[in-house]
């Protein structure tokens, strides 16, 4: 049997995924509300982001745990899709962080 | 509902952790004795998919919730019911609730 048929390292995997895409999907509000001009919201939004990918993070940061204490950690298909996950929630907030100030900026641009 | 297929439609960013949940729901369905197809795509893939052929329902994997707006404007014109799938059902793949929840969705449109 498969580590990945062991529910514990499947459930790691589904938060990873799960969790990541919550932040990306946070962020993506975020960016729509700076566009709608309400950046209080959109500075909101980011946080909770920010909230989800830590939660992804310490799914993370347990299989690395698992791993550096011995554990053989099986690495499944699966499994690398949630890593891709994560990778791309942070580089996607990353960038959604910068766009909320670049929408902000071109607003006070608009009104000077 | 007849005999008629239930099709019910599951999108993600790549179609990967929703092919895992529709196992788990066709065997859910197979063991209820409920006539349905359940698929799983990326969101590409059902953009063309949609245009040719019909479901009865589609659900959005919660890690692209971000989509759903996108999906909302492309099934205006149809009668497809949409929703994103719980988070806690999706997390820990639970085929049955998920089937439930489509058939609801299914049976509240109907």
């Amino acid at each position: 049997m498969s580590n990945l048929e062991e529910p514990q390292t499947m459930d790691v995997v589904m938060e990873l995924i799960v969790h990541s895409g919550n932040a990306k999907s946070i962020g993506m509000e975020a960016l729509d509300a700076s566009k709608q001009g309400d950046f209080l919201l959109a500075r909101q939004k980011l946080e909770e982001a920010d909230q989800e990918l830590l939660v992804a993070h310490q799914a993370q940061t347990s299989l690395l745990k698992q791993e550096a204490s011995g554990q053989t950690i099986f690495v499944s298909l699966l499994m690398v899709h949630g890593q891709d996950h994560l990778m791309n929630a942070i580089t996607f907030l990353d960038l959604a962080r910068e766009l909320v100030e670049v929408y902000q900026n071109m607003k006070l641009a608009a009104k000077g | 509902m007849g005999d008629e297929k239930i099709r019910i439609l599951l999108v993600c960013s790549a179609g990967m952790s929703t092919s895992l949940l529709m196992e788990k729901m066709q065997h859910s369905a197979q063991d209820r004795g409920i006539n349905a197809e359940v698929m799983a795509m990326s969101s590409t893939e059902a953009d063309k998919f949609l245009k040719k052929e019909h479901v009865d329902v589609l659900l959005l994997g919660p890690q692209v919730r971000y989509m759903k707006k996108k999906y909302e404007k492309a099934l205006a014109k149809t009668d497809i019911p949409l929703a994103v799938i719980d988070m806690k059902d999706y997390g820990k793949m639970n085929g049955e609730k998920v089937l439930d929840a489509a058939l609801q969705l299914v049976n509240a449109g109907k």
